[in-house]
């Protein structure tokens, strides 16, 4: 059956592959970079060995790996078919050969190459005599397993989670996860590379080594040192871990089998409470404000990328503000608030239809995109301006407040502008089965990142006279001026936004047809 | 033909779900014949669907007994499951193979030499009339592909039972005529086919036991003749049993038709 498995996982990947020239060139580069990147990892490590910090790295890379893959399925859940058991559902499997079978056929792929390359590296890095050499042994693949089994436990009980009612209302916590999640990988990462990150990490790896698969590459090192007994312990505590997430895997396996499948559950009462929000005007602007709201708190989906957008725009000036960073690092509130206006119409999916079978003039699609790009603006302006300012006070830098929230304005406003042609002109479709919404329906991947991304670099070429008139204010020393920032930027968002917004109406008028073709894919 | 000292091919005892607030299926009790082609009749939201996934293992119940072959489901989930073949409604099949991949990993996980697999599928293939779409990617099938993949999928280690969760929705007259042949060819040789729809004319002319369900109860069982009774139809028949009779359209929809439009 293991057999089996290993070569399902191949047959899909090759056929993913075969279906087009750019999925396949996408991969073969992708995979190369990620090659290079894990390959230069390891020599990295390799040659650190005899440093004094080598242990430290050694332990900071093992746990950066076990958070990394433990947060991964969050982010790129649903990228692999094999890894979703519930389409075997109906197949008499074992529950223990299934986990054994899934676990091995896991272990076949880009990701756990890349990780053994690293985690080897960093065993050699530790590793002295023929003991450490034996412990490296057994301590490499407990550490790619493990980090693979954790990644599929927490994606088990992920989907677990998400496919009960109550688990989808806990949508919105994945943001939040995701927001922590990153920022702890980024912050490790950073610490490893930075300058200091050595010395600052090594502090923390007396309790950072017990911390598996961490602890398994801290035995090579035990070993070497003649601490047999603690190489051993640590050994076994990484292999007790590993049996542990697997019993957790195999629990969350077995009730995922067995659970309502979506198309039952939604024959459940869902009764929601009727509440109307008085606040909207009349008229197609108002209602499409207020479907907004509705969806961004009933749908998942949305719900989700929403909590994402708000808990990452908060961290990451917070996170600034710990380490005494820059107060302009508050402009991504901004940035990631104003990227909600990137793919409207893919949220919608298919019942898109309505939406453009009621729109017959450019008044009308106006109003669709200006009750949309409101409806972001409504919690954009006053979280940014939270956020600035606040981030600004904490690095008691109440001084730059108003430049910064002029800037961030100018951006918000940019974004919104880019957003509102970016969904007009590169709609794609986000399938219901990624609950987390990250990822376009296979095949619009590359449109998704080129709508993202090219719209994202747009809107900050446009935020660029403002941001270019407050270098040049400082530069010149003209600070009492840089007040002015603040209602310039302002100015400078609200009309670029209503500008992208008017000029992408007519655009959608006439794309209509081939934008619902876009996003009911998948 | 039936023989009354087989065991019956499904038999349920006091079977309850409920998904939160709501009772899906209520206690209920049915017996199946062996040998028959049995349908599950009931409006939608009746709880068939949530019937037959805990008939077939997908879906635990909160109480009852549920025997397939003389077997207890949920003491041995996985022994039942290799002696039925389901197709269930929302049908999750592996997009990135082709149907010829798809049922050969089906068969070889499901235990089968991957020779005799392989001729079964190509067989299966070829009566159903996918012998031309073999080297395609699921995800490419349209909905009547993608019912007889899902069909071939689930008779491909010739199962005692068979059970079909709508398995005519959304298929067209010429999938469906093939589907039916294979049908009526399998329940031919002895075996037992229980599927669930809505469509009184399809169930009337392929079935010969139905059993009806509405708001998560049975409230009738037995040889088709016995359930239509002295109704011109089992669609007649039908409507008097989950009460729909009498309820004809609607007095308050004056705004509808007539001259004035906006």
């Amino acid at each position: 059956m293991t057999g089996t498995f290993v070569r399902l996982k191949l047959s899909v990947l090759r056929n993913g592959l075969r279906q087009s020239t750019g999925r396949r060139v996408g991969w073969i580069v992708g995979t190369l970079v990620s090659l290079l990147y894990a390959l230069g990892m390891c020599v990295g490590l390799v040659v650190l060995r005899g440093n004094e910090y080598a242990p430290s790295a050694a332990v900071g890379v093992g746990v950066v790996l076990g958070v990394g893959w433990a947060v991964m399925p969050l982010f790129v859940f649903g990228g692999d078919d094999t890894l979703d058991p519930t389409r075997l559902a109906m197949l008499p499997l074992r529950p223990w050969p299934l986990v054994r079978a899934l676990l091995v056929s896991s272990l076949v792929g880009v990701g756990p190459l890349l990780t053994f390359l690293v985690v080897a590296g960093a065993a050699v890095s530790v590793a002295g005599d023929a003991a450490s050499a034996v412990a490296a042994v057994l301590a490499v693949p407990l550490a790619v397993l493990l980090c693979v089994a954790l990644s599929r436990a927490v994606a088990a009980a992920n989907t677990r989670l998400l496919t009960s009612r109550k688990g989808r209302d806990l949508a919105v916590l994945s943001g939040v996860l995701i927001a922590v999640g990153a920022q702890l990988v980024s912050l490790a990462a950073n610490a490893l590379t930075s300058g200091h990150g050595l010395e600052r990490i090594s502090a923390f790896t007396t309790v950072l080594r017990w911390v598996p698969p961490a602890s398994a590459l801290d035995a090579v090192r035990s070993a070497g040192e003649g601490s047999y007994g603690l190489a051993v312990a640590e050994l076994a505590w990484t292999g007790a871990v590993l049996a542990l997430v697997l019993v957790w895997w195999h629990t969350s396996l077995d009730r995922l089998m067995t659970r309502p499948d979506a198309s039952t559950l939604q024959a459940g009462p869902s009764s929601v409470r009727e509440t109307r929000f008085r606040l909207f005007p009349e008229g197609r602007t108002g209602t499409v404000m207020e479907r907004q709201f509705r969806y961004a708190w009933r749908d998942p989906r949305t719900k989700a990328a929403w909590a994402t957008a708000l808990a990452v725009g908060l961290l990451l000036p917070l996170v600034s503000a710990v380490q005494d960073g820059s107060v302009y690092t508050a402009c991504w509130a901004a940035g990631l608030l104003g990227l909600q206006m990137y793919n409207q119409f893919g949220m919608d999916g298919s019942a898109f239809w309505t939406v453009a079978a009621t729109i017959s003039s450019r008044t009308d699609a106006y109003a669709e995109l200006r009750g949309r790009a409101l409806a972001i603006a409504v919690v954009g302006v006053p979280y940014v301006a939270v956020v600035t300012i606040g981030a600004a006070l904490l690095l008691g830098r109440a001084d730059a407040a108003a430049e910064t929230l002029g800037l961030s304005f100018a951006l918000l406003g940019a974004l919104v502008a880019t957003g509102a042609w970016a969904s007009v002109r590169f709609p794609y479709s986000m399938p219901q089965e990624n609950r987390f919404g990250s990822a376009a329906a296979p095949g619009q991947t590359s449109l998704a990142w080129l709508s993202l991304v090219g719209g994202a670099l747009t809107g900050a070429v446009i935020t660029l006279p403002v941001l270019g008139l407050l270098i040049w204010l400082h530069v010149s020393g003209r600070h009492g001026a840089l007040w002015l920032l603040l209602p310039l930027g302002c100015l400078y968002g609200a009309a670029f936004a209503v500008l992208g917004v008017r000029t992408a109406a007519p655009r959608l008028l006439g794309r209509l047809p081939e934008v619902l073709t876009a996003v009911s894919k998948g | 033909m039936p023989n009354a000292s087989v065991a019956p091919a499904v038999r349920v005892h006091g079977l309850w779900k409920r998904f939160g607030q709501q009772v899906a299926v209520a206690g209920i009790d049915l017996t199946l014949p062996a040998g028959h082609f049995v349908g599950l009749v009931g409006p939608n939201g009746a709880g068939k669907t949530t019937t037959l996934s805990m008939v077939t293992g997908l879906l635990r119940p909160d109480h009852g007994l549920i025997e397939v072959g003389g077997a207890d489901v949920w003491r041995d989930p996985v022994a039942v499951k290799s002696r039925i073949g389901v197709l269930p409604e929302g049908l999750r099949l592996f997009e990135r193979l082709t149907g010829r991949e798809l049922l050969a990993y089906t068969g070889r996980l499901r235990g089968i030499p991957g020779a005799e697999t392989d001729r079964r599928a190509a067989q299966l293939l070829d009566v159903l009339d996918l012998a031309g779409a073999a080297n395609k990617l699921v995800v490419d099938y349209s909905t009547g592909m993608r019912k007889k993949i899902g069909l071939a999928a689930a008779l491909l280690h010739n199962p005692e039972v068979l059970f079909l969760d709508e398995p005519f929705e959304g298929v067209d007259p010429v999938s469906a005529q093939v589907i039916r042949g294979v049908l009526e060819r399998y329940t031919g040789s002895g075996a037992t086919v229980v599927f669930s729809s809505h469509v009184m004319e399809l169930v009337e002319s392929l079935c010969d036991w139905v059993a009806v369900m509405a708001t998560g109860t049975i409230v009738a069982q037995g040889p088709l003749a016995e359930v239509r009774g002295q109704a011109p139809t089992l669609q007649d028949a039908f409507l008097t049993l989950v009460g729909a009779r009498d309820r004809g359209p609607g007095q308050d929809l004056d705004w509808l038709g007539g001259a004035s439009r906006s």
